[in-house]
């Protein structure tokens, strides 16, 4: 029993298209969509809310089939990247607009609180085109929310907005989410997106689902190179070592890395770290159990939003950190310096493996 | 910085402005002439006349007449062909637009073959339709004359509608026909406003389609462009005028209309 079924979903639109698309959702998912432009997801939005006919397969809502149920009838929101707002109406005539249709007592008090949660109550006398991005994107969620829909789904909806209101949008999202506990699906470029609001993240490329999980399954665990580079993870290629017990040392170039993976002695692995996952100092770090300890030389450091990124050489691998702007300085950080890596076993994940 | 500007001015630029500019020149001369060759007592005394009284009020009631027709048809066709896939939407494209480059004595040979057929009069005639040397007949001229503007005003119009207002508005639980006319069509209301008018001056203006589908008889199937043929062919050039300036003050009126209304657009 799930509560969002896709089930061998085919659709093509000209140069848009899904294969084979199965996945499912559980009331109060909150599940990100990424993948490169073209990937089709999109029209998967656009499939589940029932603008587009597939050509094959069936979605459930509530173990009902809504394949060929008018968008009318389903009752899902969705709101775009560009707000959509009707631009003849007030922004209350535009929160309003759903309400009118089922004909709800206390629509105006419905309204108005909706509108306090969000922070446009002050906005509700005014045309669309007379707020700016964030305002407007408020107010698309309002409109789409007061509904109780049963399922949102969200196209890139902050990406037109900047980092600041990006974030104020996102947190007034989250509260307002939790509140109705709304199942949502969102498409997003953003991977801070993923961490701050979702439970699941799905991957496409090119019409087709690469993976589907956790965030942690997805960040930790990409299921292959494409996807590891997608969310920002270092990929490295070495041989299993079977160590006896749990776990498999990977030998990278000369260097033995412990991962909590099994791999079969002797295989060809692929390995993904992530930048954040790596642990730096300048003394040699003792007594450490189930970690990883590498000798590396800093070859660069490079700004990245509030954070850093030190590119590190061990013996010829790189291995790129995220640290913050604080411990750079508390550490006295140069290039040329020779920098102390630690990794813990668990944030070494084998992601592929080829049988010898 | 006026000098300036003007010294910096091409030789490229100033032939093409010269060359737009002597257009201009020449039409406003044409036009000019118009009211200027008449004596005003003559265009007073005409206008009063019973046939111009006759013609004018034809002109204004097929006008209407036809251009409500057109706006019923624009409407549903022109967002059809914005929004819809359907087989065959290429052709139907092409032949919609074809009035627009036929001649309209043409047109007006095709429609009078078309309602002149024995089974298609007789068909229309149980509905009380005849079409041929008639009045309607002038309203379906006008129509069928008119209606590819109208249509190619509200596909476009249509087209810069963003489809995911209708999406937002379906997804809200509203039907197509709901969305259309809460969504659709108020946001049309330029396009609507243009593509009437625009009818209204096609329409009113249509003499080759009217002449061979309702013929041009005197008092009878006369409107405006008629009145002018006719009067120029007995030689009566101060009825002509008249004619002509009526017409020209309707269809200068509706390019003022059309102009204001697409810049909202």
């Amino acid at each position: 029993m799930s509560f969002l079924r896709v089930d061998d979903l085919h659709i093509s639109l000209g140069e848009f298209y899904l294969r084979e698309v199965f996945f499912s959702l559980e009331k109060g998912d909150y599940l990100m969509i990424i993948g490169p432009t073209g990937a089709g997801k999109t029209i998967l939005l656009e499939s589940i809310v029932g603008f587009w006919n597939p050509q094959q397969g069936s979605i459930y809502l509530e173990e009902t089939n809504i394949t060929h149920e008018l968008p009318e009838k389903r009752n899902i929101g969705i709101v775009y990247q560009d707000y959509a707002l009707l631009p003849h109406f007030t922004v209350f005539e535009n929160i309003a607009y759903g309400l009118k249709k089922k004909k709800i007592r206390d629509r105006d008090e419905k309204i108005r609180e909706m509108a306090r949660t969000l922070n446009i109550e002050h906005l509700l006398h005014r045309k669309p085109d007379t707020l700016s991005g964030g305002e407007q994107q408020r107010v698309a969620l309002a409109r789409a929310l007061i509904v109780n829909p049963k399922l949102l789904l969200m196209d890139e909806p902050f990406s037109a907005l900047d980092p600041q209101t990006r974030r104020e949008t996102r947190r007034l999202l989250k509260r307002v989410i939790a509140k109705s506990n709304t199942t949502v699906i969102h498409i997003s470029h953003d991977l801070n997106d993923a961490w701050a609001l979702a439970n699941k993240i799905a991957v496409f490329r090119e019409g087709a689902l690469l993976q589907f999980g956790s965030v942690n399954d997805i960040f930790d665990r990409p299921g292959s190179p494409f996807i590891a580079n997608f969310v920002g993870a270092t990929i490295l290629q070495g041989t299993a070592e079977k160590n006896g017990s749990d776990g498999t040392f990977v030998n990278v170039d000369g260097m033995k890395l412990a991962s909590i993976d099994n791999a079969e002695n002797g295989s060809e692995v692929t390995v993904a770290i992530r930048p954040e996952n790596i642990i730096v100092s300048k003394e040699e770090p003792h007594h450490l159990s189930a970690r990883n300890v590498l000798e590396t030389t800093l070859k660069d450091i490079v700004p990245e939003g509030r954070m850093y990124y030190l590119h590190l050489l061990a013996n010829s691998v790189e291995l790129p950190a995220l640290v913050t702007r604080s411990a750079v300085e508390q550490l006295e950080m140069q290039s040329g310096d020779r920098v102390y890596v630690v990794i813990k076993s668990t944030h070494v994940r084998i992601i592929e493996h080829t049988p010898v | 910085m006026g000098f300036r500007a003007l010294r910096k001015i091409s030789f490229f630029q100033a032939s093409f402005i010269t060359i737009t500019l002597f257009i201009t020149f020449l039409l406003v001369l044409a036009i000019g002439s118009l009211f200027v060759v008449p004596s005003w007592e003559d265009v007073r005394q005409n206008i009063w006349s019973p046939e111009m009284r006759f013609s004018l009020k034809l002109s204004l009631i097929t006008g209407i007449t036809s251009t409500a027709l057109v706006m019923l048809f624009a409407l549903p066709i022109g967002y059809a062909l914005s929004r819809f896939r359907f087989l065959g939407k290429g052709l139907v494209k092409t032949v919609i637009d074809m009035p627009i480059a036929f001649p309209e004595l043409v047109l007006g040979l095709c429609l009078l073959l078309l309602f002149g057929n024995t089974f298609v009069r007789d068909v229309l005639a149980s509905v009380g339709l005849n079409f041929v040397f008639t009045k309607k007949g002038i309203v379906a001229a006008q129509f069928f004359t008119a209606l590819p503007y109208a249509i190619r005003i509200m596909k476009s119009t249509f087209d810069y509608i963003n489809p995911r207002l209708e999406f937002v508005s379906r997804s809200l639980g509203y039907s197509m026909f709901e969305t259309f006319k809460n969504i659709s069509l108020p946001l049309a209301r330029n396009g609507i406003m243009a593509s009437t008018v625009i009818s209204f001056a096609r329409g009113i203006g249509t003499f080759g389609t009217v002449l061979i589908l309702a013929g041009g008889s005197y008092m009878k199937t006369e409107i405006l462009p008629i009145t002018l043929y006719l009067n120029i062919s007995y030689g009566n050039m101060g009825m002509a005028l008249t004619s002509g300036i009526v017409l020209m003050i309707v269809s200068f009126l509706a390019i003022f209309v059309f102009e204001k209304a697409e810049v909202g657009l």
